[in-house]
């Protein structure tokens, strides 16, 4: 078992005194005003309070220890409550590294674990140094596909065995780089692997304006202290620019001063969305700075951040969904983003960044890493009926119609100006709402993956493979209903679909809804099925087998699948696609509408 | 396909009643405390809603089916949006039984089935007699088991 870091004992010892100290000065000073301490106890108090805190943290320190070994991370921690866990590194989804500021200037790094279970980061590693968060990390990486054989591990090898991996796995990771076959013992020196994706400052600030974000200076504004103060003395000198002020009083009570109020409310918007640009720029930068994406033999591995760095691994053997965003500027300019879901992160902190893989790049390369990642045709999306696109249009003007009422009641009880029709403009979008949101909602079904997209202004297409599904749930809202119009949801085990991402088929026929659910639960057994096949395959084959990209991932996937892992072999996916061809046949057929 | 036991109609409706009343508590204490509130809307308030949740739970007995198809647990439900869903075998990750207070009050147990999804990775089917229960529990482990999934998450 090892400690962590000595270096992270200073830098923790230090903050816990400081915390402590800080505390016995309050408490102290309380003390003092209410309970008439005499003044000196307060340094005193401050003092204790920082051995307190200062010798808490240094416990903290001793107690937690770590270990690698055989195809087990055991932590032992706590002071108080003593905590002993082993994670089999089989399980282990993610591998996330953070440096903030302080821990780059003394060379230190935070190293998380995620496994698909539990409900927060299932292991933190506060803090190690560089050469051994390499050392994790390369350990991780090829625990996943080595034979648990060699290692004399007590009951790491034996009762974990089930998400051992075997030989043929071993041979299939190895045909990228051989130079990979070195034991977990002298595995320190990782090759870099292959670029995917890099951002300089040109990809960077790009990325900066097609992702910008309007609640940026919202949050930014109310965050600050004097946020509040700062936007009214920019509103007023608005005002007093455009001569405004004195005719902001009359228009409150009937009388609007129209082209000055429009200046006015111009000048405010224009600013507004230059904050936002400016902020947005000023956090891209600050997060995404250095962007690169590499891969190593069935890893994706990811690094960003200007200050404090991020990065890590996802393993793609571990994928469940694909998703590919593209917002309204970014379909414009040919872009898209694309997130790599796994089971690995369970609420929390990260949800923001977590799994993104490719923040921008050319849609066509997305896509092309997305195949690579996870085999699928290209894709072809069927709209919704269209009598869907009817019921946006209904459902936009009740929206519409709700807002006008409420502008006509603030109107007639409040401000009593006559304008409340101003709001009847509201009708004018429906119509087109409603078509873009019907354009663009669609669902494919692919040989090898489900695929759905929604949404206008931020496109989200997910892709899920057939033998990751979960449940399937098809859902009929009374609208829908009265339409005869149902949605399909298909579930996954990612940890993204809490957040409601999971993929859903919005609006399709009733009939077609129900035929989509029976179709993937037939593919689901159907690949599954394959996917076991294919586990008893013999070994020649996948040793053989030279390196198609493709194959390479898919043989990897299978890798990490309980007990029997085993290469993808051509010709059982050939089966399978023939098998999926008839399917997909009869899907068309009742598809229609 | 299989209908719930009719008697869970009375432990929705306790249930909902249960519910109401501590709406209604809370309501008269703000009324005692807080702001004065008119009681007889207080009243009204509670007769509607256990009313409309009487009326919930004959339409949801009357629409909740369940059944064990070859491959998947398959439940239809939902009063105001309707939901199917299917549940592979192969996706279960373990099943329980449960018997809150007011279920046992009526005779009645709950059969709760996990998957590693994360949208409804709970599925709960209400209103069984124990002894179903237990046997759906242990069928729905069997049917699990037979399937045997290859890959872990």
């Amino acid at each position: 078992m090892t400690r962590l870091h000595p270096r992270s004992a200073v830098v923790r010892v230090a903050r816990g005194a400081l915390q402590g100290a800080f505390f016995g000065f309050f408490a102290g000073s309380v003390g003092a005003g209410t309970a008439f301490l005499p003044a000196l106890s307060v340094p005193l108090v401050a003092v204790f309070g920082a051995l307190l805190g200062g010798g808490y943290a240094l416990a903290r320190y001793l107690r937690f220890r770590y270990e690698l070994d055989g195809d087990t991370l055991s932590v032992d921690s706590g002071v108080f409550a003593r905590q002993s866990r082993q994670i089999p590194l089989g399980r282990v989804q993610n591998v996330d590294v953070e440096q903030n500021v302080v821990n780059r200037l003394l060379g230190l790094a935070v190293v998380r674990f995620e496994t698909a279970g539990g409900s927060a980061t299932e292991a933190t590693l506060d803090a190690v140094d560089e050469a051994e968060v390499d050392r994790l990390r390369n350990y991780v990486r090829r625990r996943d596909r080595e034979p648990a054989a060699d290692s004399g591990s007590t009951m790491g090898a034996g009762q974990f065995d089930a998400g051992g991996p075997t030989d043929d796995a071993l041979a299939g990771s190895d045909r990228d780089e051989s130079a990979d076959s070195i034991g977990p013992a002298s595995a320190d020196s990782e090759p870099d692997g292959e670029l995917l994706f890099e951002f300089g400052w040109r990809e960077l600030l790009t990325y900066a304006v097609v992702s910008v974000r309007p609640a940026a200076p919202v949050l930014t504004l109310a965050g600050l202290p004097l946020g509040m103060d700062v936007v009214r003395i920019a509103l007023r000198f608005n005002a007093d620019l455009v001569g405004v002020s004195e005719a902001l009083r009359p228009w409150l009570f009937g009388s609007p001063e129209g082209t000055r109020l429009l200046v006015f409310a111009a000048l405010t918007v224009a600013q507004f969305l230059l904050l936002a640009l400016a902020v947005s720029v000023v956090l891209t930068v600050v997060e995404y700075h250095g962007f690169r994406l590499t891969r190593a033999n069935g890893d994706l591995r990811y690094e960003r951040g200007l200050l404090r760095r991020y990065s890590g691994n996802i393993p793609l053997e571990k994928v469940q969904t694909l998703t590919v965003r593209e917002n309204v500027l970014m379909r414009r300019f040919g872009y898209a983003s694309l997130v790599v879901e796994t089971a690995g992160y369970s609420g929390g902190d990260q949800q923001s960044t977590q799994g993104v893989a490719v923040p921008l790049a050319a849609r066509d390369e997305v896509y092309e890493l997305a195949r690579d990642i996870e085999p699928f045709g290209d894709l072809d999306f069927e709209r919704p009926p269209v009598r869907a696109r009817r019921r946006y249009v209904a459902r936009f003007s009740l929206a519409a119609g709700g807002l006008t009422a409420v502008a006509y009641a603030v109107d007639s009880l409040v401000f009593e100006t006559g304008y409340w029709w101003v709001a009847l403009a509201l009708f004018l979008p429906v119509v087109p709402a409603a078509h873009l949101r019907w354009r663009h909602r669609g669902v494919d079904l692919d040989d090898d993956v489900l695929a759905t997209r929604s949404g206008f202004w931020r496109r989200t297409t997910r892709i899920v493979p057939y033998y990751r599904l979960q449940t399937v749930f098809v859902t009929r809202s009374p609208f829908q209903r009265r339409r005869d119009l149902a949605t399909v949801g298909a579930d996954t085990a990612s940890s993204a679909s809490l957040l409601g991402g999971v993929a859903r088929a919005y609006d399709l026929d009733e009939a077609a809804a129900v035929e989509l659910r029976e179709e993937l639960r037939r593919r689901l057994t159907a690949h599954i099925a394959t996917r076991r096949r294919d586990d008893s395959v013999d070994d020649d084959a996948a040793v053989g087998d030279d390196s198609d990209p493709d194959d390479s991932v898919t043989s990897e996937t299978a890798a990490t699948d309980d007990e029997a892992t085993a290469s993808e072999e051509p010709t059982a996916r050939d089966d399978a696609a023939t098998g999926d061809e008839a399917a997909r046949d009869d899907d068309a057929a009742t598809g229609d509408e | 396909m299989e209908r719930l036991h009719p008697r869970v109609r009375l432990l929705w409706a306790l249930s909902s009643v249960v519910r109401t009343s501590v709406l209604a508590a809370i309501a008269f204490a703000v009324d005692r405390f807080l702001l004065a509130l008119p009681q007889a809307a207080i009243a009204a308030g509670w007769l509607v809603l256990v009313l409309a949740g009487v009326g919930r739970a004959l339409l949801a007995h009357r629409i909740w089916r369940f059944e064990l198809q070859d491959d998947a647990l398959f439940l239809i439900r939902g009063v105001v949006t309707r939901t199917d869903t299917s549940v592979p075998y192969v996706r279960v990750q373990h099943v329980d039984t449960t018997r809150g207070p007011l279920e046992r009050s009526v005779g009645l147990a709950s059969v709760v089935v996990y998957t590693a999804g994360s949208r409804g990775a709970d599925i709960t089917i209400p209103g069984l007699r124990p002894e179903r229960a237990t046997e759906l529990r242990e069928r729905l482990r069997d049917l699990a088991i037979e399937s045997e999934a290859t890959d872990a998450v």
